[in-house]
């Protein structure tokens, strides 16, 4: 119920700030503000396609809404989405289809800001490890898929507090610190079940390099009730300027002094041919002990912008588990 | 003559040496700013120097000025702000705000205390103060 009232609030100030729209010249990708009030509200989508192993899937998968804004110190943030909205699997000629019309909870917290240096947050937010996990969401990615690194060697989001000491001189310092101590908003939306994350970041930007580690611990719910410790370490590194953009991350994943997850990262290179069009080549690698499965896998992929916001992408995968290779193309907007 | 041809020739070459000069400016309630600050000021990293409250003018998107300050300044392209603003919105973050003229964003900075902007350097009023200088 609860929800479903958060779903008109959102259409209703959808409609209120398309009055503004004109006004102030809405552009895709940036939102738009309801009327003069600290509310600025957006979203996105993805539609997307994949061929693997002689089956075609379609998907509605991301339908998100934003909404945030600030006033003096605080600011704050609330996105829900559906995910997996839609899907239509193929083979041999026979449909399935299934829906999901959960609305997930997939942000929601309060910033304030103490000064130039601190700064502190409590609600759920996309943990601060590594640099893929910021920026998840498909239109802002440079491909369809994910790295496999970044869904295995931490939990993608904390439920708690997070605080921030950030320094800004010739380069830019900062240090993470994440606090989860309770259950999560949407245990179900997350890609382990925890009631307990703590972990420390440091990050190093100077010119168009960033250095950052991660070390952290979470307690992660398992089948029958039980639940084990796992501790995590994760090496990030990029390279940004106007004409490429080089990203890596590097983890490893233990639980009671043995490895779960021996290693797990990717190298990423993406060329901006120009304005519009990039091509990305990235190398992953893993190894997990948990699952007994390690992989080495290339992709190729090409991404069309004719918009920032709006991302037509295209890529295949070569996994050294054959059955595993695969087609993906999507079509996601930001608005 | 000559000494007048020179006199002229220096005259120009210095106003147009001049022209080409840039300052990024606050008014006097502001302390000293490093290069960095600037970059995270207004890349709306923060908000704030020190303990006090900041706020950044930009200049229209295509002005010129505006252009030169993001490459000489931030080191950025029209079209790396534009994808840097796009992942700043789902961050929930929002670009400082613009004004047409460098007259708008002087009047700004001398009457709201915590402002930094941008102009040319021959338009820097008195009573404002001077963080950082470049030219093109």
């Amino acid at each position: 119920m609860l929800k479903s009232l958060v779903v008109i609030l959102f259409i209703v100030m959808s409609l209120l700030a398309q009055e503004y729209e004109e006004e102030k010249s809405y552009e895709i990708g940036e939102g738009f503000q309801v009327g003069e009030l600290p509310l600025y509200i957006g979203g996105y989508f993805s539609l997307d396609y994949r061929f693997k192993d002689s089956q075609s899937r379609y998907r509605i998968d991301d339908l998100a809404f934003l909404a945030y804004g600030s006033y003096e110190k605080l600011s704050y943030m609330a996105e829900f989405e559906y995910k997996e909205f839609y899907t239509l699997s193929e083979t041999d000629n026979e449909y399935t289809s299934e829906q999901d019309t959960t609305l997930h909870i997939e942000r929601l917290y309060a910033d304030y800001t103490f000064n130039e240096n601190f700064m502190f947050r409590a609600g759920k937010y996309n943990s601060p490890v590594g640099f893929w996990n910021l920026l998840p969401i498909n239109v802002l990615r440079d491909t369809t898929s994910s790295p496999i690194s970044t869904e295995m060697i931490f939990p993608k989001f904390t439920t708690g507090i997070y605080a921030s000491y950030t320094t800004y001189h010739e380069g830019e310092f900062k240090i993470d610190a994440i606090l989860q101590h309770n259950d999560d908003f949407d245990e179900a939306y997350n890609n382990y079940v925890i009631d307990e994350h703590y972990a420390i970041g440091i990050t190093y930007s100077l010119n168009e390099m960033d250095f950052k580690i991660n070390v952290g611990t979470f307690d992660n719910y398992m089948p029958e009730n039980t639940t084990r410790l796992l501790h995590y370490f994760l090496a990030s590194f990029k390279y940004e300027t106007e004409d490429y953009q080089v990203m890596s991350e590097l983890g490893t994943q233990k639980s009671n002094g043995s490895f779960t997850t021996k290693y797990a990262g990717y190298l990423q290179g993406a060329y901006y041919l120009n304005e519009q069009n990039t091509a990305i080549l990235r190398l992953e690698s893993y190894d997990d002990n948990f699952s007994d499965v390690e992989d080495d896998i290339a992709i190729i992929g090409y991404t069309y912008r004719p918009l920032y916001p709006v991302a037509i992408k295209a890529e295949y995968q070569f996994h050294s588990l054959k059955k595993e290779n695969q087609f993906l193309f999507s079509f996601s907007v930001l608005f | 003559m000559k000494a007048i041809v020179t006199y002229l020739i220096g005259t120009l070459l210095s106003l147009q040496l001049f022209s080409d000069e840039y300052a990024v400016v606050t008014n006097n309630s502001v302390e000293s700013v490093t290069l960095g600050q600037i970059k995270a000021l207004f890349l709306k990293k923060t908000g704030y120097l020190g303990n006090r409250a900041i706020v950044p003018v930009n200049l229209s998107s295509r002005n010129p000025i505006r252009v030169s300050f993001e490459k000489r300044v931030l080191h950025m392209s029209f079209n790396r702000l534009k994808s840097y603003w796009t992942k700043q919105h789902y961050l929930g973050h929002r670009p400082p705000i613009s004004m047409k003229s460098q007259a708008s964003v002087n009047a700004f900075i001398q009457k709201v205390d915590g402002s930094i902007g941008y102009m040319r350097l021959e338009k820097v009023a008195n009573g404002m103060k001077i963080v950082y200088r470049w030219s093109d």
